[in-house]
């Protein structure tokens, strides 16, 4: 489990993230979503223990994190926004870097590179630098060193930023499999249809603040399960309902050109932050 | 063990980039030893001026092989790459990611002071270098890794390394006791270079290299300056909030 008390960051005059308190349950998949500068990218890295908090705690399991808690950071990996790795290797020595740092034994790192790296189809690529690989495969080669070290909790920062629909498809299942075996992951993310599709909880966040915090179907309920899009000449303005036959009676009522259709993630996304941001 | 760990990453780094390590440790301590000891072809208290700047250019190269292998090495991947994040990350122990650098660095920069005493080998000097003259410049090595290790995070952005090498590490090149002795230095600067690392390195090496011993005060020096950027370095890996 992890949980997150009065968490707090600040950096000189701006606060990151403001008294942020949570908490993950053992093999829960949970997104944090918010715009940019929400504070989500900061959770994560305070999660790393790349930055340390200004003030608030953070407990893996009931057990306090610190740079120096050796026992709670071999169950966690971390897959950064930007491509962590350093540019001058390839990808065989990533992978042995990252089992060694990991304390893994050798003959062990060496089977489940060869696994990994051929499940994401990276086998051919495996002598490349990386500084020769393109963008989703450095991402597919993150998630391969990720997995490596067969962690118990999985942060994942935007993990499918700069990657085409193919291969954020690919992901998408390889997470929820993963998942199924019991892998908690927290995922920070820009795409609203991703954390619908696969988180069970999550969380709005803005200006380094939690706004709600649910399911997406009962987000999505609270809101009101049907939307009315309404073309004006100022824009596009949504209506909610909870009722169909109610955004059936208020559309007919509509002058011009309007749709009735379901509401999304990014419907309660948009109401949530996107007035607070206004 | 994470010290082998991080031990196996520079080596891998040194077997792939080796002859640009190897020429560029070359270069300049060649340059100095041409051009200050062969071509210019002085004496100093009787004896070839080559003979008092043999231990001092092999000190300064052990400084600058260490400082250069660790500071813009490990800059570079907390800035820019970012794998250092994933060092922080991992359950690796972060004294021994800091012990393995700095004794990586030392051991890159005995690397580079032994590849001048293989090339000044066929001058046949005379001087002597034995297992002391490794000790202690594998100290010095050590120092400087520290020091590489401090300035690296200190270091805000790609060019605050060679500003702090431009400033710090190329003045103590040319004045800590390599090309000239400390002694020819008005007082107040004098005892001020005096105490700094190389100029304690260059003095026992030289000693050495006479046939005279190495005051361990030189030592004891070496030991003092590892001890405090060690601390250093190992405050910023636990304790800095933002690495």
């Amino acid at each position: 489990m992890i949980e997150l008390r009065n968490l707090t960051k600040t950096f000189e005059n701006f606060t990151a993230v403001d008294s942020l308190n949570l908490k993950i349950e053992t093999g829960e998949f949970f997104g944090l979503l918010g715009p940019n500068g929400a504070g989500k990218t900061t959770t994560i890295s305070m999660l790393s223990t790349l930055l340390l908090p200004t003030s608030g705690e953070i407990f893996i399991d009931g057990e306090l994190l610190s740079r120096n808690r050796q026992d709670i950071k071999r169950k966690v990996s971390v897959i950064t926004q930007e491509y962590s790795m350093r540019q001058d290797m390839d990808m065989e020595e990533i992978m042995e870097y990252q089992g060694r740092l990991y304390f893994m034994p050798l003959r062990e790192i060496r089977s489940r590179t060869k696994e990994l790296l051929a499940f994401a189809g990276l086998t051919e690529h495996r002598r490349k630098t990386i500084r020769k690989l393109s963008g989703g495969m450095k991402r597919k080669l993150m998630v391969c060193r990720a997995l490596l070290t067969s962690p118990e909790i999985l942060l994942l920062d935007e993990p499918t930023a700069g990657m085409d629909p193919i291969s954020r498809r690919q992901m998408w299942n390889l997470l929820r499999q993963l998942n199924e075996q019991g892998l908690t992951i927290l995922l920070t993310t820009h795409y609203i249809e991703e954390a619908q599709s696969l988180c069970g909880r999550v969380a709005l966040m803005s200006g380094g603040k939690l706004n709600e915090t649910d399911t997406p179907a009962r987000l999505i309920e609270k809101l009101g399960a049907y939307a009315v899009d309404e073309l004006r000449p100022d824009g596009l303005h949504s209506r909610f309902f909870s009722q169909r036959e109610e955004a059936i009676s208020y559309l007919s009522g509509l002058p011009g050109s309007c749709t009735l259709r379901d509401t999304t993630l990014e419907d309660v996304f948009v109401e949530h932050v996107g007035k607070r941001l206004s | 063990m994470g010290i082998v760990t991080i031990l196996w990453e520079k080596w891998r780094e040194f077997i792939r980039d080796f002859s640009r390590i190897t020429l560029a440790a070359m270069v300049a301590p060649l340059m100095y030893l041409i051009v200050f000891g062969w071509g210019i072809r002085n004496t100093m208290n009787g004896q070839p001026y080559l003979y008092f700047l043999i231990p001092g250019v092999v000190s300064l190269t052990t400084m600058n092989g260490s400082f250069n292998a660790i500071a813009q090495n490990l800059n570079v991947q907390r800035l820019y790459e970012k794998a250092f994040d994933q060092v922080i990350i991992s359950p690796t122990p972060l004294w021994q990611f800091v012990a393995g650098q700095i004794l990586a660095g030392a051991l890159r920069g005995l690397y580079a002071g032994g590849i001048i005493l293989f090339l000044i080998l066929p001058v046949g000097t005379g001087l002597k270098f034995n297992a002391v003259s490794i000790l202690i410049l594998f100290l010095n090595g050590a120092v400087f890794s520290s020091v590489g290790i401090v300035v690296s995070f200190l270091a805000k952005n790609h060019a605050d390394v060679p500003r702090f090498s431009n400033y710090i590490i190329m003045p103590m090149a040319y004045l800590c006791n390599t090309f000239f002795s400390t002694e020819q230095i008005p007082h107040g600067a004098r005892e001020l270079i005096a105490i700094l690392p190389l100029s304690q390195t260059s003095r026992m090496v030289r000693s050495i290299s006479v046939g005279e011993p190495a005051r361990l005060y030189g030592i004891l020096v070496l030991l003092a300056y590892l001890t405090v950027f060690t601390a250093i370095g190992l405050y910023f890996v636990y304790k800095k909030k933002n690495l």
